[in-house]
């Protein structure tokens, strides 16, 4: 694989959409309406699938063109419409109270996260032949960044928000490390991803019809 | 051969077929318990074949078998046999007694035959990106398991399984992304490089940095299905609230699903590496699994959550062999997966049986089974003393072996820090189960509906006590040559 320079326009592409996709993951992390996070969440995959395009675009991969196509109609729109329907107008689920630090504190603490991801993937520090090595410490951020809302937000919702974040992140590298899987996997985990967002919104359905609100600040049945 | 795979993963799917052709808990466990022992007799051919043919590949690197997955193969289909059979009584007697739908039923058949069949697929496959998508699948279906009662608990139990379970193998792809990326420099097709196989053909060509994170990725995210501390926390919710039989399957091979995971990433890091990396990670993470696992032993409480600490403790274990090392360490590790598997299927099927009849799963509630219930009681008493380390059962001798690998390396600590710990859960696990088994109670009564069921959910204790006797006297040498030739694999 070629390796993509910063300055050629399709490198610039990647490292503005990596940018954007951080800037999401801050937004959602920074939020306290369900349907916000649901929102920015959907528009970071759009963003994510943008950035699939530009590097199929680059290498004239069909298979990552395909994979463009499949992140902006499952992560895009189908997971956003079907959480939405079922789970936010179903259950009417509107604002996140249960958050375990201040707003202001979980956002400074993303902001230290990007910090170090950027000191632990500097440029210097990575092997040489990255496709886009700009964009390495952005995925790390954006990883640790849903990570980081996974453990501070309290609800249900919230939590799978933040793991479908840090599936984003590892995407972004997927693209950038190696720009494709073989295609069985990459389609396989696309299965997992949508198979993995209906069952746990079964389960939140579930939580919540029996414990009024299914914060996990509730969920302490189960101890020791 | 590639027809005997396929036949091995297909097999678990006969009760997920029944259970769609709406038959009752009775019929469908039995269906799985047919499919299952289809499946462990073709695991076993195919096992006996790759000693002459050392391997089986096909589908591009998608399907590869070789001594070490038919080993675990048979591990898996072994405790999917015995967890069937359990499946028969325990569901039926649910259904009998009103605490689970008839479509609930359906639904733990078709899950429980899912997750077999995924486990079992993972373990078939040699396309490293394909195992993650697998294993990630087998974890979805088996926490529809954990979920199936749709009580607050079970439901809070199946949340935390799934999302840390989740998010843990999430972590692990990432892990695989940088062996990926580590691999970028070989002649290979972007298949190929995911393909273990030619992956360890070509280990020493690897780029180092990429690979020592990649491992260290794996082991955290693998290691998070394993039940390595301190990534465990989803294991005891889960297998305290799952019904019994699906938590004989988590523990006995759900765990060493992940376990085999972790070695096939241990054996190309170790490949280029060298021992010492890989080996300091094995032995912090399995020490400090031990640790936890025996600490959290020590409460009297729930006994399905002493079994599953207990899990943690052993699946810490294997880990220290495998960082042990050395023949008597890897060795050890493949003996002690099989031995521990059989040990807690045996105590899980028999937690179940005293979790119907009692209605209970606090221990303290618990007394006098020995009396009440002979065969369960004697179940619990032995394979307690089994799972403890105690001879003459296998885990005796895997214990032994591991042991004496901490001895032959260089400082005699860790061994004896192992042992001090096995003594320590030795006295915390015994001091539930004796009070348990032991003293004078009234006979409960007897919830299956019908002698055929009440065979069912007794077979399976007998038979896995048994293997774990016979194991722990004498190693079958069709075992010794498979053990031997999988050490050869890695």
């Amino acid at each position: 694989m070629e390796k993509l320079a910063a300055t050629s326009a399709a490198g610039v592409l990647l490292d503005l959409s990596g940018v954007v996709i951080l800037l999401l993951a801050f937004a959602c992390l920074g939020s306290k309406l369900f349907n916000r996070y649901v929102a920015y969440y959907g528009a970071q995959s759009v963003v994510l699938s943008f950035a699939a395009g530009v590097a199929a675009w680059t290498f004239h991969s069909v298979e990552l063109w395909i994979l463009a196509g499949l992140t902006l109609a499952i992560k895009g729109i189908g997971i956003p419409v079907a959480t939405r329907r079922l789970l936010l107008r179903r259950l009417a689920l509107a604002r996140d109270s249960a958050i375990s630090t201040g707003l202001s504190t979980s956002l400074i603490i993303g902001g230290a996260l990007t910090a170090f991801a950027y000191l632990v993937t500097r440029p210097q520090l990575l092997p040489h032949g990255l496709v886009a090595a700009a964009v390495v410490p952005l995925s790390t951020a954006v990883i640790l960044l849903g990570a980081l809302a996974m453990v501070v937000r309290r609800h249900t919702v919230a939590q799978l928000i933040g793991w479908l974040i840090v599936e984003n992140g590892v995407f972004l590298g997927a693209i950038t490390l190696v720009a494709t899987f073989p295609f069985i996997v990459e389609a396989g985990i696309f299965l997992d991803i949508a198979a993995g967002v209906l069952i746990m919104l079964v389960f939140v359905s579930g939580l919540t019809r029996q414990l009024a609100e299914a914060s996990a600040a509730e969920l302490r049945g189960l101890r020791g | 051969m590639t027809a005997l795979a396929v036949l091995i993963v297909a097999g678990p799917l006969a009760g997920p077929a029944a259970a769609a052709l709406r038959a009752r808990a009775r019929a469908a466990g039995i269906a799985s318990a047919a499919g299952g022992l289809v499946s462990l007799a073709a695991a076993i051919t195919l096992l006996a074949m790759l000693a002459h043919h050392t391997r089986l590949s096909g589908w591009a690197g998608f399907l590869y078998v070789d001594t070490l997955s038919g080993f675990f193969l048979i591990t898996v289909t072994g405790v999917t046999v015995l967890a069937a059979f359990g499946s028969v009584a325990y569901l039926s007697a649910e259904q009998d007694a009103g605490t689970l739908s008839a479509f609930q039923v359906r639904l733990y058949f078709i899950f429980f035959g899912l997750f077999a069949s995924l486990m079992l697929a993972s373990l078939e496959t040699g396309n490293l990106g394909l195992l993650f998508v697998l294993v990630e699948a087998s974890t979805l279906a088996s926490a529809a398991l954990v979920g199936l009662e749709g009580k607050a608990r079970s439901l809070e139990a199946a949340w935390k399984y799934v999302i840390i379970s989740s998010l843990g193998v999430t972590i692990a792809l990432a892990g695989t992304l940088f062996l990926f990326y580590a691999g970028s420099a070989l002649h290979l097709t972007s298949n190929e490089r995911l393909t273990w196989p030619y992956l360890l053909a070509h280990a020493a060509a690897l780029a180092p940095q990429p690979l020592r994170l990649a491992f260290l990725l794996a082991v955290v995210g693998y290691g998070t299905k394993v039940g390595l501390a301190p990534m465990h926390t989803w294991l005891p919710d889960a297998h305290a609230e799952a019904p019994s039989p699906a938590s004989a399957m988590l523990s006995a091979a759900l765990l060493n699903t992940g376990m085999y995971a972790i070695i096939r990433f241990l054996a190309i890091t170790q490949a280029r590496l060298g021992a010492a990396f890989p080996r300091a990670v094995l032995l912090t993470f399995g020490f400090a699994s031990i640790v936890i696992g025996v600490l959290f032993m020590i409460r009297r409480g729930n006994f399905k959550r002493l079994f599953a600490y207990s899990s943690v403790e052993h699946m810490g274990i294997i880990a220290v062999a495998l960082g042990f090392g050395g023949v008597l360490g890897l060795y050890g590790a493949l003996l002690h997966t099989l031995n521990h598997a059989i040990a807690k299927a045996v105590l899980f099927l028999g937690s179940g049986d005293v979790a119907l009849r009692y209605r209970t799963r606090e221990a303290a509630e618990v007394r006098g089974l020995l009396t009440a219930i002979p065969v369960t009681g004697g179940a619990l008493l032995l394979g307690s003393l089994a799972v403890l380390g105690s001879p003459p059962f296998g885990l005796f001798l895997s214990e032994l072996t591991i042991v004496r690998a901490g001895f032959a390396r260089s400082s005699p600590v860790l061994p004896l820090l192992l042992l001090v710990l096995l003594a320590v859960a030795f006295i915390a696990f015994a001091r539930t189960t004796a009070g348990m088994v032991t003293g004078q109670a009234p006979k409960p009564p007897d919830p299956y509906p019908g002698r055929g069921t009440r065979w069912a959910g007794a077979a399976p204790l007998v038979a896995g006590l048994v293997m774990l006797l016979v194991l722990g006297l004498w190693i079958p040498a069709g075992l010794n040559t498979a053990i031997l030739h999988s050490m050869a694999v890695i």
